[in-house]
């Protein structure tokens, strides 16, 4: 024996506004055998009698009690209380995405129209008077299990995210529906039903939120890959898309006898064209929720779009302006340098610049003449050719132009505008570092 | 059918909306989805990083995880939606898939570092 508090839903449709949760606390003899739906029929009987909600079968057959709780989808008469979590209080509220009618009472009258939109019933293909034999082993009898069983509970609409943000969306049930009379063989209305039924499986994004509630344990999410696989088949076994005239000649009748005609628009938002009075709120949002998706759709848009080119532009001429990390490059050994002569030495190192490595070979010419030690750039000020010691005239030549430097790098001739570059350099013992970059 | 009585009704419930217990009992495929929006913001922005910042492990190990998250959920996706992978394993399947990422990205991780 315990005593729980349950949380309940309100909305009073004479009252209006949002609605708010009521707590009653009722004690519960055995919760192993006590449904939620006991509970709501306790608490209508002892404590409020104008509690609203909704059942009929009372062994999950019917599919009316579907309410959230608990924060999931279920059947009130399938959910026992020793299910939840123990001593916790347990909320009960209304199917999402279906106008409240009163406290847990939805118009499912939306659930129903997306039901007809994708042809829920079953066409003979012709007027055979032998009954078509389908053997209980074959694959499409196999691919159809229990799918058949939907009790349009309604539950995986109201988990379905996607049921909110793309409004022509039909939802698992229908699509569940759908495919279990696109798969099978005997079914006349194949053409229009995918044709319907795929517009609308482009909205699912495999969140399995229907298939997780699902009392009947029926995957809506596998319906639609089905559909969508069935789909592929079918276009590529027929490279035409245009029905075949017989077809073009058949659906539109026997659609119009059950269905609205292929033309019909999709129910505005979660209220049907037949209730314009009741749920107008719903209306208005939707327009101004369309209007700020759109935006936000835009601005998303337009930001990817900035930084994305950005990056481009970045990696294109980021490189040649990014300026290369300074560093000491090892030139040689002091030791090794002949003094009273200018020697040319390789100099190698790896130049980076932004993210890209490159290894350089430069020649330096390093002037042991004077007291101290000179490491000249061999590139020549003028455009860049290789300058070099001429130790006859004992000038600095550049073969290019006739540029002509003497021992000290100063222009002697030619068009150079300065003096011969040099490299700041270190001496590490004996061991002779020059800074490049 | 016929309605007798003109009645207001309260606007759709949404997911979320006054709904106590809902975050906790989100299923793991919602957050497969989720995850995947959020890791393919997370690319645009770290890549931008990656770009300004090069040389930053510490951008490229966020890189690195974010497009690994963003390539196992789609795989996912992909394996579900040509039924190489059935429906009734897409639990296992997350886990599965988002530890074999971190794998293959550590193995590219030790071998560039
Ligand atoms: S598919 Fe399952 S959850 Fe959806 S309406 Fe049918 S029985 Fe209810
Ligand atoms: S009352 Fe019929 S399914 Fe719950």
């Amino acid at each position: 024996m315990s005593i729980r508090t349950v949380r309940i839903f309100r909305y009073d449709p004479e009252k209006g506004g949002s609605g708010h949760f009521d707590a009653f606390s009722l004690q519960i003899e055995n919760e192993t055998t006590t449904t939620i739906l006991d509970v709501l029929l306790r608490l209508q009987r002892e404590q409020d009698p104008s509690l609203a909600f909704r059942y009929a079968c009372r062994v999950n057959m019917c599919g009316s009690c579907g309410m959230v709780i608990n924060g999931v989808e279920g059947l009130a008469c399938k959910t026992n209380v020793s299910q939840l979590p123990p001593g916790k209080e347990i909320t009960i509220r209304p199917l999402n995405h279906f106008p409240v009618v009163k406290d847990l009472v939805v118009d499912m009258e939306a659930f129903f129209k997306k039901f007809e939109e994708t042809l829920p019933f079953f066409e003979p293909k012709g007027a055979d008077a032998e009954p078509a034999q389908i053997r209980p082993d074959s694959r499409e009898r196999l691919d159809i299990g229990l799918s058949t069983e939907c009790i349009a509970c309604g539950c995986c609409v109201s988990s379905c995210t996607m049921c909110r943000h793309h409004e022509g969306y039909a939802g698992p049930a229908a699509l569940n529906r759908a495919f279990t009379l696109l798969a099978d063989s005997r079914d006349a209305l194949f053409e229009p039903r995918l044709e319907r039924a795929l517009a609308s499986c482009y909205s699912c994004r495999t969140e399995f939120n229907c298939t997780e509630v699902c009392p009947k344990n029926i995957s809506g999410t596998r319906a639609i890959k089905y559909i969508q696989r069935l789909a592929l088949k079918h276009a590529r076994s027929e490279p035409k898309p245009a029905p075949s005239p017989r077809e073009h000649e058949a659906a539109p009748p026997t659609a119009a006898r059950h269905a609205p005609p292929a033309t019909a628009q999709p129910a505005p938002g979660a209220c049907g064209q037949a209730a314009p009075e009741a749920c107008r709120h719903a209306a208005s949002a939707v327009d101004r929720r369309t209007f700020l998706r759109q935006v936000g759709v835009g601005v998303i848009g337009l930001g990817t779009a900035l930084v994305l080119g950005g990056i481009a532009t970045g990696v294109a001429v980021g490189p040649t302006l990014a300026k290369s990390q300074k560093q000491w490059a090892p030139l040689g050994k002091l030791s090794e340098i002949p003094k009273g002569e200018i020697t040319t030495l390789m100099l190698r190192y790896e130049l980076k610049t932004g993210p890209y490595v490159q290894p350089v070979a430069a020649p330096v010419l390093v002037s042991r003449l004077g007291e101290s030690l000179v490491c000249f750039k061999s590139s020549c000020t003028h455009l860049g050719c290789i300058v070099r010691w001429d130790a006859l005239s004992g000038r600095f030549l550049c073969a290019c132009h006739g540029g002509t430097f003497d021992r000290d790098g100063n222009v002697v001739a030619g068009p150079p505008p300065r003096p011969l570059d040099r490299y700041a350099f270190r001496l590490e013992g004996d061991q002779l570092f020059v800074e490049v970059g | 059918m016929e309605r007798n009585v003109s009645i207001e009704c309260r606007k759709p419930l949404q997911w979320g909306e006054l709904d106590p217990g809902r975050r906790e009992n989100t299923k793991i495929g919602m957050w497969a989805w989720l995850w995947q929006r959020i890791s393919a913001l997370a690319i645009i922005v770290f890549l931008a990083l990656h770009m300004t910042l090069t040389y930053k492990p510490f951008v490229q190990l966020l890189l690195l995880l974010a497009v690994a998250f963003h390539a196992t959920l789609g795989l996912r996706v992909i394996l579900l939606d040509f039924n190489l992978v059935d429906v009734k394993y897409q639990r296992a399947l997350v886990w599965g898939l988002a530890g074999l990422g971190l794998v293959v990205m550590g193995i590219i991780w030790f071998s560039t570092y």
